[in-house]
């Protein structure tokens, strides 16, 4: 509070009347004063800008670090990878309670359109990841650090662009190629490249990415890229495009490398055994406590057993198919499949009523397992295990004719499947490319069931009518996703869309 | 009584010493009055003319001055003509003052000064404090509703919230929309830390040339807020009320047996084999709300004399919410002073204290409350709470009593504001006022979660303390130099000249710590919990402002009027060659009552016609649009090798140049009075563009960006209205007077053009799924409900056999297949409602019989429409309305309207006509019913007034609309793109009070 002793002041004030407008016109300068430029300069606040990011070696690591945290995104691993890569499939439906996000059942039964909402998320999602590695690949080259780093980060970051496009194109076919963080407006709006055209892109990255990256890490780079993950990723995109003796020769690179099976495939699902020997590519999820938000990873919660303390949403659920494609005796049903009821390994008892009769095991995390946002949150995601290649090498050895190559990959999977128990799983010796041909395509479905490759296996296959029609297939038009309608609507029609939308 | 006002004096007036005016000739008495009620006039101000003695009259209107006896008295007072009589030796002189309610030399607050009301060229409303206080908010604004001619006031019911204030249709809508507030000439976004008792008047400015000279925030209006100054010998005032608020408008749910039969019904299966045995249930309702106490209490000391004023006041104010637990109290204290260190320096300072609190509900209790089961117990027999994961009931986590006794937050708020001035009068005719003036505010929020297992999934495995801190460091340096001269008696002539200065600082942070043991929120430390995972976040605004301005006001024989002026504003938020906006304005009045051949009518006491042109700019946008920044957040932590590494990256794209966005308005305005001024009119046109509006603007999702939008220049839009204001004063005796006041407003919005060409904004979520709700595009108001039209219920399978919708079922909703491709999807969606209202008005009445008045407002909404989202807003067996019940289908042939209870799943969630409701209503405001005691009793308890009154607030409220409340704003980044979509509001209610007016 200001107080002035007005009767002793007031009248020495009136002879003061110059100083009294002095020291007013002194404020009204300084005020002036301020004008000048510089207080009109004022830096984002809390924010870096660009210009000063991607100049040291720091910089680098943290935009690598991004591109690697970010493949735990929501629409990349939860309700944008359940409807797109999942549930069109024969092995899953939609699961939850009837009514939640029925929007599910219209990937079940192929009555999608180019305007819903999972069609546009996982869009969103793949093309967020792929400018988080166009930012590493355009500006880490110009950073002065060490060379080597340099080379795996560029590496690192190719790996992650080439699965996201293959993720891309084989979900929408062509789509518009983005090989570099747009220079300005000009850039923004360009037309879907082919197919083709977006598979070479991806191999030629998987290659950079083999030729640089090491086949391993120490315990504290642990779940980066390795060399084993660009050869194997190679060899899938490779079996994509029917590409046959590639896909062998960069399978056998990867048998190579000193991979081997893990011996219990229940606890290959567990945290405990996260990026074990059978691991070739693993999407690193944890959260840290002094770090909240660290992992927003949601693919666990999202298909974790329903109205269960510690469990999850209940979303993606297995289906009476997938149950009946296991050959009896398949221990790997029960390892892939919580059935209402029943009591997990770790000891959870699972409600015996409920809305799902099953729920997905390999995304299970006990409930018991503490977390900070979402249960789960702490699960890896297996992306690409040996299994896989030895399956894709079965695969390529059996087109290319190499019947006993092929049988000796695909017994490898069955034997660790059948372990100590002779009586169940039969080995394959049939040396008929075509029953054999099925013989592998069948240990796909139940060795890979839940993790999200099942649609797309059947559709390269050429099954799709076959498996799907009954759901509601359509030949010639769900092989594909449409493009997203805004899409479209944004690029003012330069983007086309796919057939049959 | 008269101990307190001697303590008061002792505490307070200690510090003031009055000056005594050293003159000696003749002492002259007298009363003022009004020259048409009779009303005794308070706080009238008596002037020696040519000299700087003066004096205000009493509460009893009388003043006592020392004049020489040849000298000329001068009365001035705020809404009266004033009036000079000579002395002329006389000892008492009694003075009827003339009402200038209508009349052209009515004083009004304009930007940097006042004018009289006969030389205002744009459009202006003032209210009186008094006319605010007499309203029980805390908000000054939310008094305001119904008041004023084009101004829309939403409030939001939640207390300390501040209510959205739209004048005349939105003005902008990328970041704030409030209209700008200057209290004594500083600058705020908001004045929730004002009580309504501080304050004089309260002037807005609504149209674009009266806004112009505050260019840089002038976009949504400008509001005026002039604080209570001290006058006449020193007074005690004490006003307060006690009462309470009871939740009006209260939903009906469905019991539990209702509720167990849709249950069943959605899922088609018996999951309640007998819902009759369920009986009525658990209303949750009636669970967390409450009727609330509520008081306020204020004691102002004030006084006056020519040579010095003061103005100190204190208040408490205290609301209860209507959810159980919540509560909000304020303290308040005004602090004026103006000295005249000699005949040409003034200087003076006015500060506002004020510190709140409140003890916090969750945000979204009220929706958990809309959707819990009837079927789930409070708590169960065992005492613990009723789970609701242990019932067939489907994805619904919550007991609401858990959430609610489970959340432990309070929030706090410290507030200094004001400004030091000095006037210094030089050279006859000028006038330098500078001013230096800001806003230290803090405001902290603790947030305490215990260790606690309430249900399946209400429980947390350890404590957690999170507080929030959130620092405002404002301030305004301002220079303005006034020549005022009026020449040959017929040419008055007006120059300011200005300048300013501003600078505007934020800091915000966020810590927490698990483990922190759950002692009282006293003893709450960050250091008591665990170490090993502490978290840390902050962030900050700074924006800075230099301005330059001037303004020239020329009248011509108070006939012809013209005023113009031109602002000129850098602003830190703008880059390069797009730093500086320049903000002219243009206005021009014809007084036709003044005019020779109006002379001898009698028809018009006054008539006038005015016009007015000017432009506004917007600076409530981010900082630096156009610089491209890092995004650094722990979702980028990378988990490599189990070891958190820290990411960054670059996610966005920003447009390289940003543009001031501007408003260029026009107004046309006539002003006309009757019936010796008993009957007002006003009456305004307005056409405001709003052009390069800046919007987040939709890019290609391939782009990668994270946000999917580039903010920047995008839309212009317009808003077109009318707007009417009437008055009918009328003396009817000395025992009985009474006015009528009434206002109307039109408002007409409508995007112009999209720069994005056809491809429209999509935005509002809050339906379900966050799915976008509205949609802006060229040729349509701002943010209109878009989405699906309801034809029908589908009936049986044969109906949906026959439809584009082979996937639905009987009971769900029946499509428009707009464009007739035979399939339903999102280009079959249409425009199916206008959150922006039509009308609103509003009914002011004010009737005095002998010792009693009352106040009557009533205040409307019409033509609006809402989004009731809460309907749709469904993931499992969430409860549904009794109006749901009574009307849903549930079989061939029961609704072709309401759909079965699975509303929301299938394609039923879908935004669709089926939300959008009627959002009008009308609403008993206030009514007020007072007595004052007779001036006889009032001398014997030697005070000087005693009035004791009832009221009651928003008694009655009438509204077709199927939620809580009709008054739902926007929400998030553009809320103006969200409005009227209702998901979870708070409850309306009503608040009546019994309340005291003192003066000693």
């Amino acid at each position: 509070m200001l107080l002035f002793n007005l009767q002793k002041n007031s009248i020495m004030l009136k002879h003061k009347n110059k100083t009294a407008f002095s020291f007013l016109l002194a404020i009204l300068l300084l005020s002036a004063q301020s004008c000048k430029k510089s207080f009109l300069d004022v830096p984002p606040q809390a924010q870096q800008t660009s210009e000063t990011f991607f100049t040291t070696a720091a910089d680098a690591t943290a935009a690598v670090n991004s591109v690697y945290a970010n493949l735990r995104s929501f629409d990349q691993t939860a309700f944008g990878a359940i409807a797109v890569e999942s549930v069109p499939s024969d092995e899953t439906e939609k699961g939850s309670s009837p009514s939640d996000a029925a929007f599910f059942n219209l990937y079940d039964n192929f009555t999608y359109t180019s305007t819903e909402g999972q069609v546009f998320g996982f869009w969103n999602g793949l093309y967020q990841e792929v400018n988080l590695c166009n930012q590493v690949l355009d500006n880490v080259p110009a950073i002065n650090m060490d060379a080597a780093l340099k080379a795996r980060y560029i590496g690192e970051a190719k790996f992650v662009r080439a699965y996201t496009y293959f993720r891309l194109v084989r979900a929408y076919g062509g789509v518009p190629l983005r090989l570099h963080v747009p220079a300005d407006q000009t850039q923004y709006n360009i037309p879907r490249n082919s197919a083709a055209e977006v598979y070479a892109a991806v191999e030629q990255d998987l290659t950079d990415a083999a030729s640089v990256l090491p086949q391993s890490y120490s315990s504290a780079d642990v779940g980066r890229i390795t060399k084993g993950a660009a050869l194997a990723l190679h060899a899938k995109v490779a079996m994509y495009q029917k590409k046959w003796a590639d896909v062998l020769t960069y399978t056998n690179q990867v048998m190579g490398l000193g991979y081997s099976l893990f011996p219990n495939f229940e606890q290959m699902f567990r945290i405990a055994n996260e990026n074990c020997s059978e691991s070739v590519f693993e999407i690193q999820c944890q959260s840290f406590p002094n770090v909240i938000g660290a992992s927003t990873s949601q693919y666990s919660q999202v298909q974790g057993v329903r109205a269960q303390t510690g469990g999850g949403w209940g979303f993606n659920v297995p289906t009476t198919a997938l149950v009946n494609a296991f050959e009896p005796g398949d221990p790997r049903m029960d390892a892939t499949i919580i059935f209402r009821g029943e009591t997990t390994p770790e000891g959870d008892k699972v409600d015996p009523v409920g809305d799902n009769p099953r729920y997905n095991q390999k995304s299970y995390v006990p409930f018991t397992v503490p977390f900070v946002q979402n249960e789960g949150e702490d699960q890896n995601i297996r992306v690409i295990r040996y299994a896989e290649v030895l399956l894709m090498n079965a695969e390529a050895a059996n087109e290319t004719g190499n019947s006993a190559a092929a049988l000796n990959s695909l017994e490898m999977v069955r034997a660790r499947a059948r372990g100590s128990n002779a009586g169940i799983l039969p080995k394959v010796t049939t040396t008929d490319q075509t029953a054999l041909r099925q013989a592998i395509w069948h240990e796909r479905q139940v060795e890979l069931a839940m993790e999200f490759d099942r649609f797309f296996d059947v559709v390269r296959q050429g099954r799709g009518p076959a498996v799907f029609g009954a759901k509601g297939f359509k030949v010639g038009k769900n092989e594909l996703m449409p493009i997203p309608q805004s899409e479209i609507d944004l690029s003012g029609g330069k983007l086309t869309q796919n057939p049959g939308y | 009584m008269r101990k307190l006002f001697t303590n008061l004096t002792g505490a307070v007036l200690v510090f003031i010493l009055f000056i005594n005016a050293a003159f000696a000739q003749q002492n002259v008495k007298g009363k003022i009055t009004d020259a048409t009620t009779g009303e005794t006039l308070i706080g009238v101000s008596v002037l020696v003319k040519g000299s700087t003695t003066g004096t205000q009259t009493d509460v009893n209107g009388t003043f006592s001055i020392i004049a020489p006896a040849n000298s000329t008295l001068t009365f001035t007072y705020v809404g009266y003509t004033t009036q000079e009589v000579a002395v002329n030796n006389q000892t008492t002189i009694n003075v009827k003052l003339a009402s200038a309610a209508t009349q052209l030399a009515q004083v009004v607050v304009v930007g940097y000064g006042t004018q009289r009301k006969i030389d205002v060229t744009g459009s202006v409303a003032q209210i009186k404090g008094e006319e605010l206080s007499k309203q029980p908010d805390p908000n000054p604004v939310s008094a305001l509703q119904g008041k004023v001619a084009g101004l829309q006031i939403t409030n939001s019911g939640q207390p300390g919230a501040s209510p959205q204030i739209i004048i005349r249709g939105t003005g902008t809508v990328y970041g704030s929309n409030t209209p700008l507030y200057v209290v004594d000439g500083v600058w705020y976004d908001d004045i929730n830390f004002l009580n309504s008792n501080d304050i004089e008047s309260m002037s807005i400015l609504k149209d674009a040339s009266s806004e112009s000279i505050y260019g840089v925030r002038a976009a949504n209006g400008v509001v005026l807020v002039t604080t209570r100054k001290g006058k006449g010998k020193p007074t005690v005032n004490y006003n307060a009320f006690v009462g309470f608020q009871t939740v009006t408008n209260k939903l009906k749910m469905a019991n539990a047996s209702q509720y167990a039969t849709l249950v069943n019904e959605l899922n088609g299966t018996t999951t309640f084999a007998n819902p009759a045995s369920l009986g009525v249930g658990t209303n949750w309702y009636d669970q967390i709300l409450r009727n609330a106490f509520t008081t306020s209490h204020n004691l102002s000391v004030s006084g006056g004399t020519d040579k010095s004023s003061f103005n100190f006041s204190v208040g408490y104010f205290k609301q209860d919410g209507t959810v159980n637990k919540n509560t909000y109290d304020r303290i308040t204290s005004h602090l004026q002073q103006d000295v005249n260190l000699s005949n040409s320096l003034k200087i003076g300072y006015s500060a506002v204290l004020q510190g709140s609190g409140s003890t916090d509900v969750p945000i979204d209790l009220v929706y958990h409350s809309f959707t819990a089961s009837p079927v789930v117990p409070v708590y169960n027999p065992d005492g613990t709470y009723g789970d609701p994961a242990k019932y067939p009931i489907g994805n619904i986590p919550n007991n609401p009593k858990a959430q609610l006794d489970y959340f432990d937050q309070k929030n706090r708020n410290y507030n200094l504001s004001g400004n030091v001035y000095g006037d210094l009068t030089f050279a006859k005719y000028f006038k330098f006022h500078t001013s230096f003036g800001g806003q230290v505010a803090q405001n902290n929020t603790d947030n305490y979660i215990p260790v606690y297992k309430a249900t399946t999934n209400q429980y947390s495995l350890r404590s957690l303390l999170t507080l929030k801190d959130l620092q405002t460091r404002n301030w305004i340096a301002e220079n303005t130099l006034t020549f005022d001269k009026t020449f040959a008696e017929e040419h008055k002539l007006t120059v300011l000249l200005g300048q300013t200065a501003q600078h505007y600082k934020t800091y915000n942070s966020t810590a927490s710590a698990y483990d922190v043991p759950n002692n009282t929120t006293g003893d709450r430390y960050l250091a008591l919990g665990s170490a090993t995972d502490r978290s840390v976040n902050d962030g900050g605004s700074l924006a800075t402002y230099s301005s330059y301005f001037g303004r020239v006001n020329y009248s011509f024989r108070d006939k012809y009027l013209l005023n113009a002026s031109l602002r000129a504003d850098g602003s830190s938020k703008f880059l390069g060659s797009q730093r500086w906006g320049y903000f002219p304005s243009i206005g021009a009045g014809w007084v036709i009552s003044n005019e020779e051949f109006m002379k001898n009518q009698h028809i018009f006491d006054n008539l006038k016609l005015r016009g007015s042109w000017g432009k506004v700019g917007n600076a409530s946008v981010p900082s630096n649009l156009s610089i491209l920044t890092v995004t650094r957040s722990p979702y980028y932590t990378s988990a490599n090798g189990g070891v958190a590494g820290t990411g960054a990256n670059i996610t966005t794209l920003v447009n390289p140049v940003t543009y001031w966005e501007r408003g260029v308005g026009t107004d046309i305005g006539l002003e006309a009075a009757f019936l010796n001024n008993r009957l007002t009119f006003e009456a305004d046109y307005y056409e405001k563009r709003t052009e390069q509006a800046i919007f987040a603007i939709p890019v290609l999702a391939s782009l990668g960006t994270t946000n999917g939008t580039i903010i920047g220049n995008q839309a212009t839009f317009r808003n077109r209205g009318l707007e009417f204001t009437a008055n009918w004063r009328q003396t009817v005796s000395d025992d009985f007077s009474y006015s009528i006041g009434g206002n109307f407003s039109f408002n007409n919005n409508k995007v112009l053009s999209v720069i994005t060409g056809n491809n429209p904004i999509y935005a509002g979520t809050g339906a379900t799924g966050g799915q976008l709700t509205t949609i802006t595009q060229a040729g349509l108001p701002i943010g209109v409900f878009y989405g699906y039209k309801v034809q029908g219920v589908f009936q049986n399978a044969a109906q949906i056999a026959s439809s584009a919708q082979k996937d639905a079922s009987p009971g769900d909703f029946k499509y428009q297949d707009t464009n007739g491709d035979g399939v339903i999807d999102a280009r079959d969606r249409i425009v199916l409602g206008n959150p922006n209202p039509k009308y609103l008005y509003g009914l002011n009445t004010n009737f005095k019989f002998k010792q009693f008045d009352l106040t009557v407002d009533v205040q409307g909404v019409g033509k609006v429409d809402l989004y009731n989202a809460n309907k749709g807003l469904r993931y499992g067996a969430e409860n549904f309305t009794q109006d749901f019940y009574n009307h849903r289908w549930h079989g061939d042939g029961t609704s072709n309207t309401y759909p079965s209870a699975n509303v929301g799943g299938g394609a039923n969630y879908y935004p669709n006509s089926w939300f959008v409701e009627d959002g009008s209503y009308i609403r008993l405001r206030n009514v007020q019913l007072g007595y004052n005691l007779p001036d006889n009793v009032v001398k014997k308890l030697r005070i000087q007034r005693f009035r004791i009154y009832a009221s009651a607030q928003n008694a009655i409220n009438l509204f077709g609309y199927k939620g809580f409340n009709p008054e739902i704003g926007g929400q998030g980044d553009q809320p103006v793109l969200s409005r009227g979509i209702d998901n979870g509001v708070y409850p309306l209610f009503a608040t009546y009070n019994l309340g005291v007016n003192v003066t000693f």
